[in-house]
């Protein structure tokens, strides 16, 4: 048999289409993110907008929201294999891969965002346990070899792949055998590190806004909703724009419904959390609240996270007949990842824009400010474009949306691992 | 095949239950360890010096000398004060000050949060900051109540204006992308010691700030002798500390300025 080599026919370039345009864009977009890149490496971080007084900006928000959108991995892998849900095993396929790319989506912003990347390693050495950002770098790192893992099969799976190196499609498609532990490791890890980045904000009594229980809960529930969103719409996304790609409706609908349960889940503690905030004053605390309610941050809080982030995506999730309808869907999707994006910039900022003094004479607040630098806007865009290369890279040759297929694969890969023992 | 499926199942749930009882042994010891350690009296040390400052409002005139002297002793950069001094109001018609420099902190929030364990408590209760260490990824900064924490956002090139008029530089510079601090002039106490001197009495064995004040509104001195100034000058003034809600245990202590001592 003859292996006939993997060839990009040279010719679709001279004949573009629609895609090709895409990809240029996102290529233009990243090459803008790497030069600004560069001149953040160089320079350093004093071309940014961050100061001593709000050191954590945009690239800590992109960093959070990657991760929460890479939630959806976590949860329908544990669905699938441990919930047995095995009807939605294409989609865990998809959000796998999308949290393999959101996870280096987040490893690219930290890496421009420390100050000595050169030192990334150092929480892997020199060990603080009693640190939440130390536990959160462990188990992001733990995890990231989890959902490189889980993604071989992916790769294995890949027709091309297997044409070209069919020992090695074999080998990387037997990893699947062992999908349920990593499911299982999966879960215990991701529990820990999405909680965690909201107790990262929640255990510093330096900040009132901050100081309170709540937020590794609300971190890991609005996870919860923004993940699988991303996953649900990225899928759909990808079947509307190519014939090739193939998915059943039916599991994003039934996904969508559970979005739409976590969403109001979400929003009741939510609700709790603010409501009991605005009983009586306690200095940095209302002030914080009162840049979500009133100032800087209220319609990023009440439009964005609220209304388009949460009520009117409820309203169409748990709502059968307006879920049906693709495009409605489609965009209360969008919506709700829209609205955890959000959710991670004003908490954020929140903390940081309220300053308390430690003057003894009377606790005042002071008001600081932050927008990115134009710098810190086009790594961000780079980050971000690179990640939607990755997935169309995937949707196109790795087959990552395809509901069609992944049963069979599931199937086959039993046959393939009793084939060898 | 479904003999397969049950065996891994059994695994499964075999593994599931030995990973819990071991992460619920470790949290159930993590809550204890971290309780005992809030609790506790602070750093567990050798050490059988405990340093402290102590800042006397009364006689500080705003002078900002000790923010020139630690700058030239530490190699700090202009755009970067580890003493910072704050007009803090008014006391009948005199004007306060508050002279800040690192609080070190018994219950430091910047060594609790450190993923690195770039901070770090030294025996004798100074915050210390390990330079070799920090990645520069901030959260101390953000945990510091006191903002007495600060990023190197570019490197520091060139001469300091502050050498050698306020002194000469006794620490290598930080480079680039770490966080620096005050240290109480580790290295003055360090030396000092060495040498047989007597921090908070002879002055190269005394922070910086310290011996640079032209009033004499800062001491310095180990709060386990209890004939060291500081340990008589608390033992018979009022005195603060800043914050003391949040429960961190300043090193730092304030004698505050009344109104008798302005008239």
């Amino acid at each position: 048999m003859r292996i006939k080599p993997f060839r990009f026919p040279a010719w679709r370039l001279l004949s573009p289409t629609p895609s090709h345009g895409w990809l240029i864009a996102l290529g233009g977009v990243m090459l803008a993110g790497a030069v600004s890149g560069v001149i953040v490496l160089t320079k350093g971080l004093v071309v940014t907008n961050l100061t001593d007084l709000v050191p954590w900006g945009l690239w800590i928000t992109i960093d959070l929201s990657a991760i929460a959108m890479s939630a959806g991995a976590f949860l329908l892998c544990a669905a699938v294999y441990l919930l047995g849900l095995k009807r939605f095993q294409p989609l865990a396929r998809t959000a796998t891969f999308i949290g393999l790319i959101g996870y280096s989506m987040a490893v690219l912003c930290l890496l421009f965002d420390i100050g000595r990347p050169d030192r990334f390693w150092h929480a892997l050495v020199f060990w603080n346990p009693h640190s939440v950002l130390w536990e959160v770098t462990i188990c992001v790192t733990l995890y990231f070899t989890v959902l490189l893992l889980e993604t071989a099969p992916i790769l294995g799976q890949a027709e091309w792949v297997q044409r070209r190196w069919p020992r090695l499609a074999r080998r990387l498609a037997s990893v699947h055998h062992y999908a349920p532990v990593f499911a299982m490791i999966g879960l215990g890890l991701s529990m820990l590190h999405q909680s965690s980045l909201g107790a990262t904000y929640g255990v510093l009594k330096a900040r009132p806004i901050w100081y309170r229980p709540d937020l590794s809960v609300l971190f890991i529930v609005s996870a919860m909703a923004g993940g699988p969103a991303l996953t649900a719409l990225a899928s759909t996304l990808a079947a509307s724009l190519s014939s090739k790609v193939k998915v059943n409706d039916g599991l994003i609908d039934q996904l969508s419904h559970f979005i739409g349960w976590v969403l109001a889940a979400y929003l009741y503690f939510r609700f709790w959390d603010a409501f009991a905030m605005t009983y009586t004053y306690e200095p940095g605390r209302t002030e914080g609240l009162s840049l979500l309610t009133s100032g800087p941050l209220s319609f990023n809080f009440w439009i964005g996270e609220m209304l388009l982030g949460a009520v009117i995506p409820i309203i169409i999730l748990l709502n059968p007949r307006l879920r049906s309808r693709k495009l409605l869907r489609m965009i209360a999707l969008a919506l709700v990842v829209g609205g955890v994006v959000a959710y991670r910039w004003d908490t954020n900022l929140a903390g940081q824009l309220v300053l308390l003094t430690y003057l003894p004479q009377e606790i005042t607040v002071r008001y600081t400010a932050y927008i990115p630098s134009l710098v810190e806007f086009l790594v961000g865009a780079g980050i971000v474009a690179y990640g939607l290369m990755a997935f169309t890279l995937g949707a196109r040759y790795l087959n990552v949306v395809n509901h069609e297929v992944a049963p069979e694969a599931e199937h086959q890969m039993k046959m393939v691992t009793a084939g060898t023992i | 095949m479904n003999r397969r499926l049950m065996k891994r199942r059994d695994f499964l749930k075999l593994l599931i239950t030995g990973a819990g009882t071991i992460a619920g042994m470790q949290l159930f010891q993590n809550v204890q360890a971290n309780v005992h350690r809030a609790m506790a009296a602070g750093p567990v040390g050798e050490s059988t010096h405990k340093w402290a400052m102590v800042i006397d409002q009364a006689k500080c005139t705003g002078c900002g000398y000790c923010t020139e002297a630690c700058r030239a002793h530490n190699d700090v950069p202009p755009e970067i004060s580890w003493n910072r001094v704050i007009h803090a109001g008014k006391v009948g018609s005199k004007d306060v000050y508050i002279s800040r420099p690192c609080m070190q902190c018994q219950h430091a929030p910047c060594v609790e949060v450190c993923p690195v364990s770039a901070s770090y408590y030294r025996a004798d209760g100074i915050v210390m900051m390990d330079y070799d260490k920090c990645i520069g990824c901030r959260y101390c900064e953000v945990a510091c109540p006191y903002g007495a924490r600060a990023f190197n956002w570019e490197t520091f090139t060139g001469d300091n204006p502050a050498v050698p008029e306020w002194g000469q530089p006794e620490v290598p510079r930080r480079p680039r992308g770490v966080v620096e601090k005050c240290s109480f002039c580790y290295q003055r106490i360090d030396r000092g010691l060495e040498r047989g001197l007597k921090p908070g009495v002879d002055p190269e064995a005394t922070p910086a700030c310290v011996v640079a004040c032209p009033v004499g509104a800062r001491k310095f001195g180990d709060l386990n002798d209890p004939e060291s100034e500081v340990s008589k000058l608390l033992a018979n003034h009022p005195s603060y500390r800043l914050r003391e809600d949040l429960g961190t245990g300043p090193r730092v202590y304030y004698l505050p300025a009344r109104e008798e001592a302005s008239s």
